[in-house]
Formats: structure tokens, sequence, C-alpha cells
């Protein structure tokens, strides 16, 4: 298991630590939220404005329940890079604490690596702000069981950014699932690969672990926190179930460039009634990339980026007993061709799913109404992922404990 | 040119069969299968002869035969260029017979089976390309004026429409068509105990070997989706003859929670919405039972037997969905002495 970081680094503002260990212990007191009209613009602030954080605002500019007044990051470019895509009269910060201090701001988006997660959306929520948090939750499995309990008491909207949720894609696979398309199901084939050392460039040597602190077990999971997360999420959702348990192994056996977490993890998760989720990150081959497999005993579904096929399994079973069979034409397809999953509704625009998860965010805040991803789900999956690091690091199973989720 | 090509190989085959007796009485016969893939479906064929008398080749290339002339989805198939062309085109003998047999069914249906369909059918996303949307109303008012096979006229081997606008689709026969050519094929070979099936179209003739049994055939219980293996229903027998369904549990579109059926009503230019769900037709011969399948789909149970009545040469077997939801089957008076269990 990944240990709780015991030294912060320089980059990060002072009084941080002092935050988040009081978000464990003091007293949990969060200020009343401002309540937003449904005709109102959500006044919106975005603390980290990283790249995933200035891809947000950037989607946020083209929606309009969203007033972007306030970012805030501590590297100069990426404080600059989000105002630029932010509302005319727009605050910018360094101390995300200060941005949280403007009672005129009703929501934020949390941006930032992973271990910086907690301690920000605790401090949110103290001072009455509606969260898009980033994915995956938190760090570890306290930080996730706690935040669960103080999202509860403060009556916020509360939202992770697993997308897939709100995309319609998974909406449709769903729905293909529960109308039996593909049978049993009995296991799922999850892989998040790229063939990259997935770093960003550093100018400044002194930044390397600010800007690439996927790299480090102190900042965040690795390729399975900030990867595979995605496919933990999409199976949990799938399957409206959470793992019982889980095996893995993993390795630096490629990027030896100084990084500490994995650069390859291959783990299985169990489901209940034994269904088996592999999960999977390799940062050494792209070949499909992206892809979730489901595996029925009537088909198969790949997932893909922004389509899914499917491979129906013979269908020969019902001759045997009988010569021949009449019925409506069984359209064949080329061996290895799917047959593409329509979803969406006819003339409906393709968009970024990102888009539908930050409207609908737009649209709890306003109306009150608990989102999808929630931070239950979001607990589930963090707790997943810290499972399954686990089970790689100490190579032995790993429980989900009934505790986690009393 | 390979149209030209593959028919005059089916010709010349057809010639020297007329030769060539497969089976003689007497001797031992085994059993012959063939499989494949054929107009976007599968296609089987088993049959009994004493020695190989049908190959998958040869078998194969009628179906090529047969997609030059009446495929949609082959580029430069005579059929296209006639959709393509401002007046018409000269008929070869695949198109001359469907397009024949297609006019005589059209009007025994009161036009609710009718080729010149194909503009709507696109327009619905169910032709040969993919459409995002939905047409409304108006657009659908608009096609209107281009269905309707008294827009056909054919003279000698001209079929000549009376409008650039009238295209046709023969997907809703062509199939039975082909299960007859197979069918015909084996005969000219001599072989006279035959199953051929075209992506659940059938005819069979004769008896199984060694034991003389009769075929038997399942016919399939609708199911949800797409992809689910086929469940037999009710097992027919149905001698020399052919059996064939339509059902729009396969091929739909998915709009708003509302199913979209395949099945497009010429008339009133809108995907039948209809209670049948699957529609059973036993007939002499396949192109009959394929050309009437849809009609009785498209003309709900009362108006199905209504169009029965004038056919006693034909019985049907068909499953709806009654006004409570759930699913019932009725047929025809006749249909009775196929059934086997």
């Amino acid at each position: 298991m990944i240990q709780p970081p015991t030294s912060r680094r320089d980059f990060i503002t002072t009084g941080l630590a002092a935050v988040a260990g009081a978000g464990l212990s003091a007293a949990f007191t969060p200020a009343f939220a401002v309540t937003v009209r449904p005709a109102d613009k959500i006044r919106l602030g975005i603390i980290g404005t990283g790249s995933r954080g200035a891809g947000l605002a950037t989607l946020i500019r083209e929606i309009t329940d969203y007033d972007l007044v306030a970012c805030c990051d501590i590297i100069p470019e990426n404080l600059q890079k989000g105002l630029s895509l932010a509302s005319a009269n727009a605050k910018g910060y360094t101390d995300y604490r200060k941005l949280l201090d403007d009672k005129s701001i009703d929501a934020v988006v949390i941006a930032t690596p992973l271990y910086l997660h907690y301690p920000m959306a605790v401090a949110a929520l103290q001072a009455g702000k509606h969260i898009y948090l980033e994915k995956s939750m938190t760090y570890d499995i306290t930080q996730a069981i706690d935040l669960v309990k103080k999202v509860k008491a403060s009556g916020l909207v509360f939202q992770v950014g697993y997308q897939y949720r709100y995309y319609g894609l998974y909406h449709r696979v769903k729905e293909i699932m529960k109308e039996n398309w593909l049978g049993k199901i009995t296991h799922f084939e999850c892989q998040y690969n790229r063939n990259s050392n997935w770093r960003f460039p550093v100018k400044d040597p002194k930044m390397e672990r600010a800007i690439n602190w996927r790299m480090y077990r102190e900042y965040c999971g690795g390729p399975l926190s900030e990867l595979c997360a995605h496919e933990i999420d999409v199976v949990n959702y799938l399957t409206d179930s959470r793992p019982v348990k889980v095996v893995g192994l993993g390795g630096i056996n490629y990027w030896k460039d100084g990084r500490d977490t994995y650069d390859n993890i291959r783990t299985v998760y169990e489901y209940p009634n034994g269904v088996k989720a592999s999960v999977t990150s390799v940062l050494s081959n792209a070949y499909n990339g992206y892809s979730i497999r489901i595996l029925g005993d009537k088909a198969t579904v790949e997932i893909l980026r922004d389509k899914a096929f499917i491979y129906p399994e013979s269908t020969n079973n019902a001759k045997g007993v009988v010569d021949g069979v009449t019925g409506a034409t069984i359209a064949v397809t080329t061996q290895g061709k799917g047959v593409e999953v329509k979803f969406g509704k006819p003339g409906e625009a393709e968009l970024e799913p990102t888009v539908f998860a930050l409207k609908d965010f737009a649209e709890c805040v306003k109306n009150k109404k608990e989102p999808t991803s929630n931070v239950e789900t979001g607990r589930d999956g963090s707790i997943a992922i810290h499972m399954g690091n686990a089970a790689a690091d100490t190579e032995k199973v790993q429980y989900w404990k009934p505790e986690y989720s009393a | 040119m390979m149209k030209q090509k593959a028919y005059s190989t089916w010709l010349a085959a057809l010639a020297i069969c007329l030769f060539n007796i497969a089976s003689r009485p007497g001797g031992a016969l085994k059993t012959f299968r063939i499989n494949g893939r054929a107009q976007g479906t599968t296609y089987a064929v088993t049959y009994y002869a004493e020695r190989e008398a049908v190959s998958q080749t040869q078998t194969d290339s009628i179906f090529k035969s047969l997609d030059a002339s009446l495929s949609i989805y082959q580029p430069g198939s005579l059929i296209n260029t006639f959709n393509a062309s401002r007046e018409g085109v000269e008929m070869d003998l695949h198109l001359s017979r469907v397009v024949e047999r297609s006019m005589q069914i059209y009007k025994q249906t009161g036009g609710l089976f009718d080729i010149t369909v194909y503009p709507l059918v696109n327009a619905w996303g169910f032709g040969t390309k993919d459409e995002d949307g939905l047409p409304d109303s108006a657009a659908i008012r608009r096609i209107l004026p281009c269905v309707g096979s008294v827009n056909l006229q054919t003279s000698g081997n001209s079929l000549v429409k009376s409008n650039p606008c009238i295209q046709i689709d023969v997907n809703g026969i062509a199939q039975g068509y082909s299960v007859d050519i197979v069918a015909d094929f084996l005969e000219v070979r001599g072989v006279s105990n035959y199953l051929v099936e075209v992506g659940g179209e059938i005819r069979t003739k004769g008896r199984k070997y060694p034991g003389k049994e009769k075929m038997s055939i399942g016919i399939e219980t609708p199911s949800a989706t797409e992809f689910d293996t086929p469940v037999i229903r009710e097992v027919i027998s149905i001698g020399d003859g052919a059996v064939t369904t339509s059902g729009s549990y396969r091929k739909f579109r998915q709009s708003g929670g509302l199913r979209l059926s395949h099945i497009i009503n010429p008339k009133s230019g809108f995907p039948v919405q209809r209670e049948i769900i699957s529609a059973t037709v036993v007939a002499p011969d396949a192109i009959t039972a394929d050309g009437f399948d849809n009609a009785l789909l498209a003309a709900g149970v009362n108006g199905a037997f209504e169009i029965l009545k004038k056919h006693p040469e034909m019985d049907a077997y068909l499953i709806y969905k009654k006004t409570d939801g759930n699913v019932a089957d009725t047929a025809s008076a006749g249909f009775a002495r196929h059934v086997v269990r």
C-alpha cells in the first residue's frame, strides 16, 4: 500500500499540511452554502489549471451554466493559461485557501495532483463550496472513508470527475447488458496502455516532482490511480457493485528513469458472483490503448474511446434438434469485425464526455441533486485502486473490508 | 461484366447437368452439407445423394450472380443501375423474375408489399447508408409520390420508371428467390432430397437419408435482441415446399425508447407498428412465402387473415403481442397439419 506522505515538497503552499491534519481530527464545520437559483450562472473557481484543469476550463467556457470567475495554480504559466480561458474579470490565486475565502464563489473544480484532493476538498466543503473533484477521489482509503462522512454532513453537491458515467456510450452498454444481449457476463478485460514515458517537459529541474507528480508515490498511485481509475469505475458502474478482492503484480521494468510508480501493473479484481475484471496498464505498448472488453456467453462488447463493438458468439446452438430454423434474418459480419453499438439520440451532437459530466454538475448544483458520480462511488473507486496497488506491492490478496463501506 | 460471366457459368452448369442424374434409385444416399455466407447473412444447404452433386464453389457463384443483379449493397449491380437511372434498364433473368412476382404480390396484398419502398427505407436509415437523424412527416410526404409499384412498367425485358425518383429494393423477396434458385439448381443436378436455407428462409424436398425421416424445421421465438441465440417455439415439417419468416425483432432502430421496425409501410411511409412480432408463411415456393411474410406483418393479425383467405395455397403462423403486453400466437386453419410438436 502506498504510505501517506510524510514529507511535503517546497512547491506546496505552506499551511497545507496543517489543513490536511486538521481535516482529519478537528471538528468539521462546513460554512453555509450559497443557494444557486436555477436561473443564475454558477460562479465557479478552478483549483489547479495544469493540463487537466485548463482542459476543463476550455469546456466550461462553452457551457452557459458557468461563469469561471477564479483560477488558482502555484505554477505561473498554468495560472496564466487558466485565466486566459476564464471570464474577463476573473481573479488569479496561488493559494487555494484565498480562492475559497471568496464568498461570491458557489462551486469549485479541483484538478490538482491526487495527494492534494482530500485536503483541498475538505477545505472547500468547510468554505461551503460545491465541488467537482477530478478523479481519482483520494490518495488513500482512510481519506476516502472520511470524505464520505464530511460530504454527507455538508449537504453540498460533490461530484467526482468520472465523466464516462455521463457518456451515452456507457449508458447504452449498460442497457445492452440489462437487455441480456451479452448473456451471462463472467469477465471484464480492461487495459489503459500507452507507449510513452508519460512525462511532461520540465524546464527547471526543481519543478520535476511538481510537474511529473504521476511518477512518484508520494503524490499518487501511478497508472492505476491516474489511468485505470476510469475503467475500475466503469466496471463498478456497469455491474452496480464493487470489488470483493484483488490480486496484482506490478513493476518498473521499462522506464527506469527515477520514477517510483509502476510502469506496468496487472491486477485481477473479483466482483460478486465470481465475476473477474482484469485491469492492466502497460506504458510500453499502445495497441488499442484504452479498451474494455466485456465477455458474456452470448457476445463480447469491446469498448474503445468513443465507440464500442459487439462480437456475437456463434448462434448455431438451436440447430441439431431440427434440420433448419426459420426466423428473422440474422446479420453476419465479416470474421473479426464487430457490429458497432449505436448510442445517443438521433441527430444529437457528439460531445466530449466531460461536457455531459460538467452540465450534470450544474444541474445538481442548481436543483440540489445527488450526482451519478458521487462521493460513495468515488470512494469505491479509490479504495479499489488502493487495494490493487497494495496487492501488487505486497504480492498478497487484498480483501474489501466491511468497514470500507459501512 | 462480372454479372454476365457468373450468369453464363450458371447456364453452362445447368446445361451440363441436364445430362447428369446424380441419384439413381437404389443407391445408398450420403449426406452433403454446404455452409457459407451470402447476402449479408448465412446459408446452409443439406442434400442427400450418392455422390457430390453441387459444390460450395457452384453455390457461391449462384449467389454472386444474384448479387450482381439484385443487391443494393453491391456497387454496379443491375438494381443499383436501375435506381440511378432516369428511365429504367434492361432486366436480366433474375431481376425480371423477381420484379414480375413482386408486382403480382403487390396487387395481392393491396400494396402492402411494394418494392418501390426503397426511398422510404433509406430515409428511415435502413438502406445502405447509416442515417443519424429520423425523417419528419414533411420529409415522408415529399418521398411518398416516389413510392408505389404503379410507377413501374415492364415491356419485354425493359423495366421502366415513370419518374427518376422511383427506386426499388427487393430485399423483402430476394432471399426467398435465392432459396428457389439454389433448390432449382439441386433439382437440375438430379437431387430430390434437400433442405436449402438462406438467412432463415427455407425450402425442403423429400426426406432425410438413410432413415427416410421427414425434415423438421424450427420456428424461432422472437428474441429480445439482435444477438440472441435462436430458441425454437414450434417444430414443423412442410414436405415439398417453402417456409419463410419475417420479424422486426432483429433489425430495428431505437429512438427515444421506441423501436422502429425495418419494415416500412409503403402506403403510410412510416415504420410498421403492428402487434405482429413475427410472421411465418408456408407456401409452395420460397419467393411466394417471402413476398407475403412482410405484408402479413404489416397487415396486422386481422388483415393478415383477410389476405390468407384468398390464398389457400399458403398457411401462416403469427406471433403477436396482445394488448395486455403478453405474447401469443395464432395460425391459419391449414397450418396445424405442418406441426410436428
